[in-house]
């Protein structure tokens, strides 16, 4: 049969009489009969389960009201309301969200939301609730902490009901696919969706949520989208316009029905009624031996028939000093960097390894997860032997992860096993036993199958086991290539179950391992491995995943294969282009012009070689090149960052130059002293501006940002510059350019004043009593020169 | 309301270019600006927050405990017709300013310009996710929302900065503001985003588009042509 929820709570007493401000599920204590006779409305109406009044009867939400004390008397009483209709409905505990936002997209912490959850759960259970609903619930992480506090205080199925946007996802990210994956491994008994959309829009999302599980699903949409008339909300869907819809979500997958927003006892009997003698939905077989992993937003399928799936190395300490001393100093940013270049070379998993010796890899794996939970959408696998890091690492990330690895060892079973079960995550078996190192491949079939047996036991099913086969050295053991691809073999024909491995071990101890590396890729591919875990940035590697993806039939007609690789022409090592001597000089203004930064210094060195001075390096090939470039950013034919670049490709040059310049050159341009005035607190115009300087010859001094007049004046008597340039951003910090220059002034200082900003004007920079207005960085340099021109020409007086 | 802190998923690229005053430059190394984004990425800390309060767009009142009149003529017109404004702040925190003030420091010039612009192009996604949440669970009452509106757009002055904040609570997500009325972090928002009745529907008026060419600051780097 088809079960029948209830509809909404809130309008019905609304209708009973509560106004706006007052706690609902107060009611529960102060006006049970009006709670018992919704109840019993809805149940008359063709309701099976009953929802309690409990929606918001958690600590954080009755903490609006000054209840946060009440939550079990509430809760207790919800259920107590529920029960006085008689023992004929269902009674199911509502549990609704907190409205808050779990770290690391939020302010509470995952253990606090459990916590939260977990009081009104285990009230809800002790009152006898038959079944509990944690519905509309916006963000996968909420969902997860409620679901493993109901799975923790009570015994009682779970219905697990998001509310998706129009877009099919929730508003956190996560489409229904990645729902159904997250959520059916945790050990939701009912998977849903409900408000936030009419049945229309809701339709889709039932029909993927139904495609993905193997356990029923509900629906309980809203009536219609909302709207707002005379200041009050109301949804426009009549009972039958809803029940026309009630055959369409059966065929698309619902089992179970009911109604939310604006839903009312007339709405349930048309629903009921449309649903009468509706077979329940056959539930879907997805392949039995694959493995799904999921991110927050996002699934991916393991197995045969599926594409490999890279799983990238990178982020792991082992022999990479740097990034273990950064995991170590608790900054994450190298990790993240490693995350994101990954992803972008294609890996579709990342394994994460916090295995620095010393630290707490419990702290840091959480760290890493929630890190990575918000900035990658691959799914990880957590990669530790330390069960307190695993458990860290899976209670935070708000997907199904990888567990890399449980070996047959006695602690592995014991601990590892029940993690994965209790989070959700699939294993990746490694047939290493307490007795050693199993050589032949059928003795690893035989530890496999060990740990499958235990897996198994704890709870775990076909669909969450991934295999190993294990790669040893084939420097020290020639064999052992041929041990790994039979066990390949042995696996896909005895358990079917996905292969994982990393493959690099094979090549240990010899030369020029990305070959020997990349050539077992290719006949492990071959013997059956799913899912590689290697360096995405090993060329080679990319090389052999994209012609075996194309070869083992992946890649239909070799058409990615192809847009892959028929443009690129195969390395030269005569491709870059002979130095000319002839014009090195223009060659350096070329280079300088285009920002060729790596190019610079060997056409500086072929340069000298050539016997050109430095002084006409400078002025012939930098200096020049830089006005060229100021010309066409005036001209509107560059812009900023191709100045900037020009910029950094002359000081590149003219370092490498400078041992060489004959002492004193070349002439110093001039003196000059730069500020963000007093309250300001940007400096990358000024910035800007200084880095131009240098380059052309002035010698900067840079006060930085927010600097007072009496600083600029101090500055000033000190260094005694040709000018003195001042910057402001803000309308609101214009006022001290004119205290500054003021400030100079009175203290008897005549340099040129330069001013500029964002929002500086010609006619401001006049009435403050600066020399010079410059609208851009290229132009203070410009002007500055002219100045010092006209000065240094000036005759002696 | 609560803490959002969207997930940073990705900087766009080509707005990152139109914040360094790439314009429509096609010859600069795209590569550049990528490594600037995944750079921004890794160093933001993305935060978030936002409070509504109900609105008169007769007397322009925005009715907190101490309410707060709104002046100027393009934020009364944004709002016309509203009845609720949602108050936003976001921020990326300050790593990507340090860092790009670094890189000048070290003389990688173009890096720390194009870092920067990614920090600028970061906080608008930050704002966009906070947007699109405020704008859903408008709908979800059946209201519609107009686009978010800043200080500083139009004739709106930034003066209003210490009151945005307040009704923020932007504090709450770090972001505070200096004597001389700007934010720090550097790379943060603040902006308001009306909701009005979605029926009857006659009760929405005109809005003026939130674009460059609505802007007084003609010689911003970033400013976007007009589309021929």
């Amino acid at each position: 049969m088809i079960y029948i929820f209830d509809g909404a709570m809130g309008t019905m007493l609304q209708e009973a009489g509560l106004t706006a401000g007052q706690c609902p599920e107060l009611w529960n204590l102060e006006q049970p009969a009006k709670i018992s006779a919704v109840h019993r409305a809805y149940l008359e109406a063709g309701a099976h389960i009953i929802e309690t009044n409990t929606f918001g009867a958690n600590r954080i939400k009755l903490s609006h009201y000054g209840l946060e004390k009440q939550v079990e008397a509430i809760n207790q009483a919800g259920v107590k309301a529920a029960r006085a209709v008689g023992e004929r409905a269902l009674i199911a505990g509502s549990v609704g969200p907190t409205g808050k936002f779990i770290s690391p997209l939020g302010d509470l912490e995952f253990d606090e939301v459990y916590d939260i959850y977990y009081e009104q759960i285990a009230a809800l259970d002790k009152a006898g609730v038959d079944m509990l609903i944690i519905e509309t619930i916006i963000d996968i992480q909420e969902m997860r902490a409620a679901l493993l506090a109901a799975k923790a205080a009570s015994k009682r199925p779970v219905v697990c009901q998001l509310s998706f946007s129009g877009d099919g996802r929730t508003l956190t990210g996560t489409d229904a696919v990645t729902a159904a994956t997250t959520l059916e491994a945790l050990g939701a008994d009912i998977i849903g969706a409900n408000c936030s959309l009419g049945p229309a829009q809701l339709l889709p999302v039932i029909a993927t949520l139904a495609k993905s599980v193997r356990i029923p699903v509900s629906v309980q949409p809203n009536a219609g989208m909302p709207q707002l008339v005379n200041g009050k909300t109301v949804f426009p869907m009549s009972p039958a316009e809803m029940a026309e819809w009630v055959p369409r979500l059966i065929a698309a997958g619902a089992g179970y029905l009911g109604g939310c927003c604006g839903t009312t006892p007339a709405h349930i009997r048309a629903i009921s009624q449309a649903a009468a003698g509706h077979l329940p939905p056959v539930p879907a077989e997805p392949p039995a031996h694959a493995v799904r992993l999921s991110s927050r937003t996002q699934t991916i399928w393991l197995g045969q028939g599926f594409p490999t799936a890279v799983i990238g190395e990178r982020i792991n300490p082992s022999g990479r000093k740097a990034l273990a001393e950064s995991i170590r100093s608790h900054d994450f940013s190298q990790v993240k960097k490693e995350a994101l270049a990954q992803v972008e070379a294609g890996a579709m998993i990342l394994d994460v390894n916090m295995g620095v010796p010393g630290i707490d890899q419990a702290k840091a794996m959480k760290q890493a997860v929630a890190d990575l939970s918000v900035l990658v959408q691959v799914p990880l696998s957590i990669d530790t032997t330390d069960a307190a890091a695993l458990e860290a690492g899976l209670r935070t990330y708000p997907g199904r992860a990888l567990i890399n690895s449980v070996s047959a060892e006695r602690e592995r079973l014991e601990e590892f096993l029940p993690l994965a079960k209790k989070y959700g995550a699939a294993v990746l078996c490694l047939p290493l036993a307490g007795s050693g190192v199993p050589h032949t491949a059928a003795e690893r079939v035989a530890v496999a199958a060990d740990i499958i047996a235990a897996a198994f036991a704890a709870g775990l099913k076909p669909g969450d086991l991934l295999l190993d086969p294990l790669v040893l050295t084939v420097a020290a053991d020639a064999s052992a290539g041929q041990e790994t691809l039979k066990t390949l073999r042995l696996y896909r024909e005895m358990f079917g179950y996905p292969t994982v491995m990393g493959l690099s071990n094979i090549s240990y101890g010899l030369p020029r391992r990305d070959i020997m590396n990349s050539a077992f890729l290719g006949m492990a591919l071959a013997a059956g491995l799913d899912a590689p875990i290697l360096n995405p940035f090993d060329q080679l590697m990319q090389d052999a995943l994209a012609a075996s993806a194309a070869l083992l039939g992946h890649d239909a007609n070799g058409a990615g294969y192809s847009a892959r690789y028929a443009a690129r022409q195969p390395h030269s090592p005569q491709s870059s282009a002979p130095l000319n001597s002839a014009d090195i000089i223009g060659q350096i203004r070329d280079i300088v012009v285009k920002g060729g930064k790596e190019a610079v210094l060997p056409l500086v060195q072929a340069a000298l070689n050539s016997g050109k001075d430095s002084l006409t390096i400078v002025e012939n090939g930098f200096t020049q090149a830089m006005n060229e470039v100021g010309e066409a950013f005036g001209a509107g034919r560059c812009y900023l960052p191709q100045v900037m670049l020009a910029a950094e490709t002359m000081r590149i040059g003219f370092q490498a130059l400078r041992s060489f310049l004959p002492a004193g050159q070349p002439a110093n341009a001039g003196k000059v002293l730069l500020a963000t005035v007093k309250g300001d607190i940007h400096d990358l115009g000024k910035n800007i501006v200084a880095a131009l300087m240098e380059n052309s010859g002035f010698k900067v001094i840079d006060l930085g940002k927010d600097v007072a007049p009496e600083q600029v004046v101090a500055a000033a008597k000190e260094h005694q510059p040709d000018i003195v340039g001042l910057c402001s951003l803000m309308t609101t910090t214009l006022p001290y350019i004119d205290s500054t220059i003021a400030a100079l002034r009175q203290a008897g200082l005549r340099p040129c004043v330069m001013v500029g900003g964002a929002v500086l004007t010609p006619e401001y920079a006049r009435s403050s009593g600066a020399d010079l207005y410059a609208p851009d960085a290229v132009a203070a340099v410009r002007l500055a020169k002219n100045y010092i021109k006209t000065v240094k020409e000036r005759p002696l007086s | 309301m609560p803490v959002y802190n969207a997930a940073l998923r990705r900087i766009n690229p080509k707005e990152t270019a139109r914040y360094a005053g790439l314009k429509n430059s096609g010859d600069f190394p795209a590569e550049l600006v990528a490594a600037a984004c995944l750079e921004a990425q890794c160093l933001a800390s993305p935060r978030g927050i936002w409070q509504v309060y109900d609105y008169s767009c007769a007397s322009g009142e925005i009715h907190s405990c101490q309410p707060v009149t709104l002046e100027g003529q393009h934020i009364r017109r944004h709002l016309a017709g509203c009845v609720s404004v949602a108050i936003l702040a976001a921020t990326i925190g300050p790593g990507v300013e340090e860092r790009a003030a670094a890189l000048f420091g070290k003389g990688e010039y173009t890096s720390g310009l194009l870092l920067d612009a990614a920090g600028s192009a970061a906080v608008e996604e930050v704002a966009d996710s906070l947007e699109r949440l405020i704008v859903n669970n408008g709908a979800q009452q059946g209201y519609g929302a107009t686009p978010r509106f800043s200080p500083g757009y139009g004739d709106w002055a930034i003066s209003i900065q210490p009151e945005m904040l307040r009704l923020a609570h932007a504090g709450e997500i770090g972001v505070n503001i200096t004597a001389s009325l700007m934010l720090t972090p550097r790379k943060s928002i603040t902006a308001v985003i009306g909701l009005y009745p979605t029926i009857p529907a006659a009760a929405s008026p005109q809005r003026q588009p939130r674009n460059c060419q609505n802007c007084p600051h003609r010689r911003c780097i970033a400013r976007k042509e007009p589309e021929q």
